[in-house]
């Protein structure tokens, strides 16, 4: 191997630096793509994290030092792939900046790791999202909690705030069937997260089973329903009423077996995680493997592989968590420090 | 409407047992409606968004359920197969596309043809006289069903304040004229009746 071998990496979440990070470590030219203008993704927004209520910019920083200390890769925000060939051992791939510049590279391997989006939860008229205002979706009221966090002192507390678990998730007439998997977790850390800010506020959590398959996540879960007193109810929504500037919810209480109605401030709907746009397209550019709802799907026994010389890590597969996310990260890291290692 | 003693009598358990569970009545739904009932989350989407359960003895949600523990026998006698409106909103929210509607007509029906009566009200009397109604004069004339419906119950003087005022607002008739073509509804009412088999 006297040749430089160099790996591009498209998407600068938290699986996109992971794995930079440590095809750079290992020696290899990297180049890290990210199409907005700060690296992070989805992660950059969140203001806290499960299963430690750690602050995920803490975590972000700490990875993007590691970036800047290797030599080796080249950061490139604000740009996107454009278009990409398979030569025979590479790809020739063509870069576009917001600027306007236009870039062609050569590249040995390729990790995708174009990350997520929440679905739509408009098609669902009886939430009344994007038609009422205190209606909104789980990334959106991350944004709310760090503005509420900034100015503590000059917000009126909501008097209540109810959160909507398997909008668009395990709904085969209107979303997905798939459960989203870490919708249960992150919900149950925002409404700890509200019971912080606000101890008065109520907090309600419509669920249909609560799912904490993973390490301390059970203990967090019941944490917060146990040390934070918010309040699990059993049944699926069923209709949002505004009410005196408020919202009315209708509901079944399962387990009782009866009718509901709570009246809160704000709603929080707990949205699927679909594919996003970015994943859709570098699936078809570098003809990889996706399956039927278009998240990218894996090959030949290999859980990070996608198609020849491409490999995937994070939430472009399928939701996953934090941790998850570096795990496929510094895997794809590995598949690809051992293609260029090998001898030909 | 039930009165509080009804409710009350409702609240104690009995247990069902679930070692022969029947599971014909799934199959048949699945065979004659195409409707799967084990997709059902058990989430009561259906129910939450109910606009009759404060008439209804088993919810929804309950009568799926009900289905699925194979208590057939029980579906039978419930009154919500007779006080649902068929109004679809627990159709249109099912996150399993489960069609409930369709399914208490399926159950109505062979509710019928057993000749199983709802045990809590006589709301099924209500829906035979005034199909009877309308096979004999092609409409509802409301007075006649009311009085006809306080007949048969024996409960003569029902509502009898609240039908008086009706009458002076001009909202009851006493005469109302049958239709023209009485024939073609006649003909409705013959062609595919659902009748007592057992």
């Amino acid at each position: 191997m006297d040749s430089v071998k160099t790996a591009l990496v498209i998407g600068g979440g938290l699986a996109g630096l992971e794995a930079a990070i440590k095809i750079g470590q290992a020696g290899h030219k990297t180049i890290l793509v990210e199409k907005e203008a700060a690296l992070g993704g989805n992660v950059a927004k969140l203001f806290s994290s499960f299963p430690r209520w750690e602050n995920p910019v803490d975590l972000l920083e700490y990875k993007i030092n590691k970036l800047k200390e290797c030599s080796l890769i080249s950061v490139m925000t604000g740009t996107t792939v454009k278009f990409a060939q398979k030569r025979d051992k590479s790809y020739s791939v063509e870069l576009l900046s917001t600027t306007g510049t236009k870039n062609k590279i050569e590249v040995d391997a390729v990790v995708i790791a174009t990350g997520f989006e929440l679905f739509d939860a408009s098609v669902y008229g009886e939430y009344g999202y994007g038609s009422f205002d205190n209606v909104m979706d789980s990334l959106q009221f991350e944004a709310k909690l760090k503005e509420w966090s900034e100015n503590k002192e000059n917000i009126s507390p909501p008097k209540s705030v109810a959160f909507f678990k398997c909008v668009g998730s395990r709904d085969r007439s209107k979303g997905f069937p798939y459960c989203s998997k870490v919708c249960c977790m992150y919900t149950a850390k925002q409404a700890g997260l509200v019971k912080d800010l606000f101890p008065d506020t109520r907090c309600f959590v419509f669920y249909m089973d609560y799912r904490a398959a993973g390490k301390e996540y059970e203990e967090f879960t019941r944490s917060v329903i146990e040390q934070k007193h918010v309040r699990y109810v059993r049944g699926r929504p069923s209709k949002v009423l505004p009410e005196d500037g408020r919202l009315l919810i209708r509901a079944e209480d399962t387990l009782m077996g009866v009718p509901i109605e709570i009246t809160a401030d704000m709603i929080v709907l707990a949205s699927a995680v679909v594919p996003s746009h970015g994943t859709k397209e570098m699936s078809k550019l570098f003809n990889a493997k996706i399956d039927q709802y278009g998240f990218i799907d894996h090959e030949d026994f290999n859980p990070v592989k996608t198609g020849d010389r491409v490999f995937y890590a994070g939430a472009c597969g399928f939701a996953v968590e934090n941790l998850g996310a570096m795990h496929q990260g510094a895997a794809a890291a590995a598949e690809v420090i051992s293609l260029f290692n090998q001898v030909d | 409407m039930p009165d509080s003693t009804k409710q009350v009598t409702q609240s104690y358990y009995k247990t069902y047992k679930l070692d022969n569970i029947d599971d014909s009545l799934k199959l048949e739904l699945k065979e004659k409606c195409g409707i799967d009932i084990e997709t059902c989350l058990e989430c009561g989407k259906c129910t939450g968004g109910c606009s009759n359960t404060h008439i209804f003895d088993f919810t929804p949600r309950k009568i799926v359920q009900l289905i699925k523990m194979g208590q057939e026998t029980r579906l039978y006698h419930l009154d919500a197969l007779w006080t649902c409106v068929s109004c679809q909103l627990c159709v249109d929210r099912c996150p399993a596309g489960i069609d409930i509607a369709r399914i208490i007509d399926f159950v109505r029906e062979k509710a019928i043809k057993r000749g199983a009566e709802p045990t809590r009200s006589n709301v099924k009397m209500f829906h035979e006289l005034m199909l009877d109604e309308i096979n004999k004069t092609g409409r509802v004339g409301e007075t006649v069903l009311m009085i006809k419906f306080n007949l048969k119950r024996g409960l003569y003087f029902e509502n009898a304040d609240l039908g008086r005022k009706l009458f002076f607002k001009g909202k009851l008739k006493l005469f109302i004229p049958g239709i023209k073509n009485i024939g073609q509804v006649r003909r409705m009412f013959n062609s595919n009746p659902v009748q007592r088999e057992v």
